[in-house]
């Protein structure tokens, strides 16, 4: 393979190739995080629906608890939620390992950001369906499953999408914690190499792909699911 | 010997940290202000060469982990230029930059809120791009950008928390001494948080409050 090396003056060199035996290793890391992610965002998804039924619920008690945890949630740095978690829980007798409480946390931080989304996306439901779904003699329950979180989702998943981003973005704080997931990996990789500008320069641009492959999917799952809506809708 | 319990001089440690985290973000939202408007009023002017280079700047520093920047910042460019870079230097330079591209998204769009027959009808009354800008497109465009701001100031004060990665000692940095030390980590992260949590709460009020005053003029005063 040729050096792809780009000379600026005679010291300071830009060589990408160096990384190539790495890649194996950063891969690795890069499938950790994919599998972070992936289970956050079941994990945050979860939570979002069940918070969102809750501050949407009739009853105050619930909404109001459920507005707490959003707040309290949203407005603690990521990092300090997380050492709350990774240093806390083994203090009470859970011991597991740094890739569960990872999950664990990104999925709670996740499903406040996510609960607030779907949240204003049932707001949005014209009143009419649900007043439709009741004298038709469906439950409570039948009506959020059935009627209240098919639309919801489908009107919300551009918003989600976003939130799915942030979730990939903010995965690089668990090499906060041990875990070498693609952060955790570039960081070893750089003080093998000794080539660190390199690398966060590699890093950067393969997260910044990545989310914008995201986001790609978000839009091609947003037209599918609104296919059948209006044109100033979808 | 090591002492276990908390102690009266935790208090000063942790309003050193909080302090340190404040200046920080109060520094690096000024500096993003600044750098973040002027991307926009170059995109504004449509400048070429430069303007693109701007959008996909902002579009890498918006998509990228602020963790990864940091490591750029403060362990890549030492090594690639040469030079020494303090904890507190990157954190600053990374910061700015962070807060900058998303500044830009919101001056972009405050920009673009304002109607083409304003900017037409006041150029026809002669008023120069600079004039159009100064007068007819700022005061609106503020009015429109607080309250997207102050959602990105609220996250930008949370983003600072992790330059105690790289060595700051700000106020995680400070629970995590607390909590290697006391090693009692729900008091010490419970205390952290809460004063995060305050200080988020503080800066909502301050957008709020000053959303208020720069909308009085289209406010409802009531019949």
């Amino acid at each position: 393979m040729k050096p792809v090396s780009l000379l600026l003056g005679s010291r300071l060199t830009f060589d990408v190739t160096i990384l190539a035996p790495h890649v194996p290793f950063l891969l690795k890391g890069a499938l950790l995080t994919a599998e972070a992610c992936g289970l956050a965002l079941v994990g945050s998804l979860a939570i979002g629906f069940l918070v969102a039924a809750l501050r949407t619920s009739s009853s105050p008690l619930l909404s109001r608890a459920a507005f707490v945890y959003v707040d309290l949630f949203r407005n603690i740095p990521f990092i300090v939620q997380l050492f709350f978690f990774f240093y806390g829980l083994p203090e009470i007798g859970i011991y597991i390992d740094a890739f569960s409480t990872g999950v664990i946390a990104l999925s709670i931080a996740g499903g406040a950001f996510s609960s607030d989304v779907i949240r204003s996306g049932i707001l949005a439901i014209d009143p009419g369906i649900l007043e439709a779904a009741e004298v038709s003699g469906l439950s409570k329950p039948v009506i959020f499953r059935k009627i209240v979180m098919p639309i919801a989702l489908r009107t919300s998943i551009r918003p989600l999408g976003s939130v799915f981003i942030n979730l990939i973005l903010t995965s690089s704080i668990l090499s906060t914690i041990t875990l070498n997931e693609l952060t955790g990996s570039a960081k070893i990789v750089a003080s093998d190499t000794f080539r660190p500008f390199e690398v966060y320069a590699v890093l950067l641009v393969v997260y910044a792909s990545l989310t914008y492959l995201v986001s790609l999917a978000i839009s091609a799952l947003h037209r599918h699911l609104n296919r059948d809506r209006m044109p100033e809708v979808a | 010997m090591r002492y276990t319990s908390f102690t009266s001089y935790d208090v000063v440690l942790l309003a050193q940290g909080l302090g340190v985290s404040l200046a920080l973000f109060l520094t690096t939202t000024v500096i993003g202000l600044l750098l973040g408007t002027i991307w926009a009023v170059i995109r504004f002017y449509r400048v070429p060469v430069l303007s693109p280079l701007i959008a996909v700047l902002a579009e890498l520093l918006k998509n990228s982990p602020v963790l990864v920047q940091l490591f750029l910042v403060f362990f890549g460019l030492p090594a690639l230029l040469k030079i020494n870079v303090t904890p507190v230097e990157a954190a600053l330079i990374t910061l700015s930059g962070n807060t900058a591209a998303f500044i830009y998204v919101i001056a972009v769009s405050a920009i673009e809120s304002i109607g083409r027959d304003q900017i037409e009808s006041a150029r026809v009354f002669g008023l120069s791009r600079w004039q159009v800008l100064r007068h007819i497109i700022a005061p609106q465009a503020m009015a429109f950008a607080i309250g997207p701001l102050t959602g990105l100031l609220v996250n930008q004060l949370q983003v600072t928390s992790l330059i105690s990665v790289i060595g700051v000692v700000d106020l995680t940095k400070i629970g995590n001494i607390l909590n290697l030390r006391t090693l009692k980590p729900f008091i010490v992260w419970t205390i952290v948080g809460a004063l995060y949590y305050a200080t988020a709460k503080l800066v909502a009020f301050g957008g709020a409050t000053l959303e208020k005053r720069l909308r009085a003029h289209s406010a409802w005063k009531g019949l």
